[in-house]
């Protein structure tokens, strides 16, 4: 006996994903999923917006396979951090993002950011409810990235171009990547910075704290 | 273990659809997939053999059906099958397009005993 289903498989995410949106926008809280290869600089992007954007009442969620070495620097900082420790799934879903949300006092926040599992594929297709998507690249990883993960370069807000400081020493085309990001998403800006320099992150700042008024703008109309 | 996840929702789905039909075993299950979607139906039938033990989707033929993209210019409207995310429009060569058919994932049907 043949049954029809049409059942979308990443339909429990997807519903779970809704939820947190909604969930955030009543509180009036910006999320952004950040995303990035190991070592792009996922921690130090956030470290640097804590610096340049002291007034957003922030909290972090990081998502890692294993340990708290994430979280354990974020709140030597001041700032409340919450780690999920996946063990072994290799990205972050939805409902360990509501699970989350329930330790944080939402109406105390402007901004969440959760800094995804280190991985290019993998968080590209699994919605967690966030309000926009930023991911990071870096020179040393080399200027061919977006033309093999052009999922996550095509759906991301904004991408952050960091270790610019490397471009000396390294073989990265700079106009090659920034024509390539571009034609595959129009919209999303490219901001080149060095987290360990600190150059370029005021501009990281004012994008984060910009989007997060905007964000709290928009439920009043509601 | 990007298809981890994927292998137990389909799991769910078909358990849900086969307990209610009050079936003692299914035979093969029909997913479609989108050509543009990044999961893998070899990674999927891997995590399949093992998490489905048990359960009455074992020993279930998977069957993977192809659903080709579909795209619509932003610039001139035109319609088109981009065959990767780089496509460009085929009338106007602009980059600019939205996808609306090609990235889904579901199970179609189901066939139990």
């Amino acid at each position: 006996m043949r049954i029809e289903v049409n059942k979308n498989i990443l339909a429990s995410n997807a519903s779970a994903a809704g939820k947190n949106r909604e969930r955030l926008r009543r509180h009036g809280v910006f999320m952004v999923n950040l995303m990035a290869s190991p070592g792009a600089g996922k921690t130090s992007a956030i470290i640097k917006a804590i610096e340049r954007a002291p007034e957003l009442k922030m909290a972090v969620i990081e998502g890692d396979i294993a340990s708290e070495v994430d979280s354990l620097i974020i709140e030597a900082m001041g700032v409340t951090a919450l780690q999920i420790n996946t063990g072994g799934s290799c990205h972050l879903t939805a409902l360990m993002i509501t699970s989350a949300l329930n330790y944080l006092d939402l109406d105390l926040l402007d901004l969440i950011v959760i800094e995804n599992v280190g991985n290019l594929v993998c968080p590209a297709e699994f919605d967690l409810g966030e309000t926009a998507r930023v991911m990071i690249a870096s020179i040393a990883e080399g200027d061919d990235k977006p033309h093999k993960y052009p999922l996550m370069f095509r759906q991301v807000d904004l991408v952050l171009l960091n270790k610019i400081d490397l471009l000396p020493y390294c073989d990265f085309d700079l106009p090659r990547f920034r024509q390539v990001v571009t034609t595959l998403n129009p919209a999303a800006p490219i901001l080149e910075l060095s987290c360990k320099e600190d150059s370029g992150v005021a501009r990281w700042g004012e994008w984060l704290t910009g989007a997060t008024a905007a964000n709290r703008a928009a439920p009043a109309a509601d | 273990m990007h298809e981890y996840s994927v292998t137990e929702n389909i799991i769910a789905i078909v358990q849900d659809e086969a307990t209610r039909a009050g079936a003692a075993r299914v035979g093969s299950i029909n997913i479609i997939l989108g050509e543009l979607s990044t999961f893998s139906g070899q990674s999927i039938e891997f995590y399949f053999g093992e998490l489905s033990r048990g359960t009455v989707a074992e020993g279930a033929l998977l069957n993977f059906i192809n659903l080709p993209a579909k795209a619509v210019c932003l610039e001139c409207g035109s319609r088109f099958e981009p065959r990767h995310a780089f496509y460009a429009c085929p009338d106007c060569g602009s980059p600019m397009f939205d996808i609306k058919q090609g990235q889904e994932m579901f199970v179609e049907s189901i066939e139990v005993d």
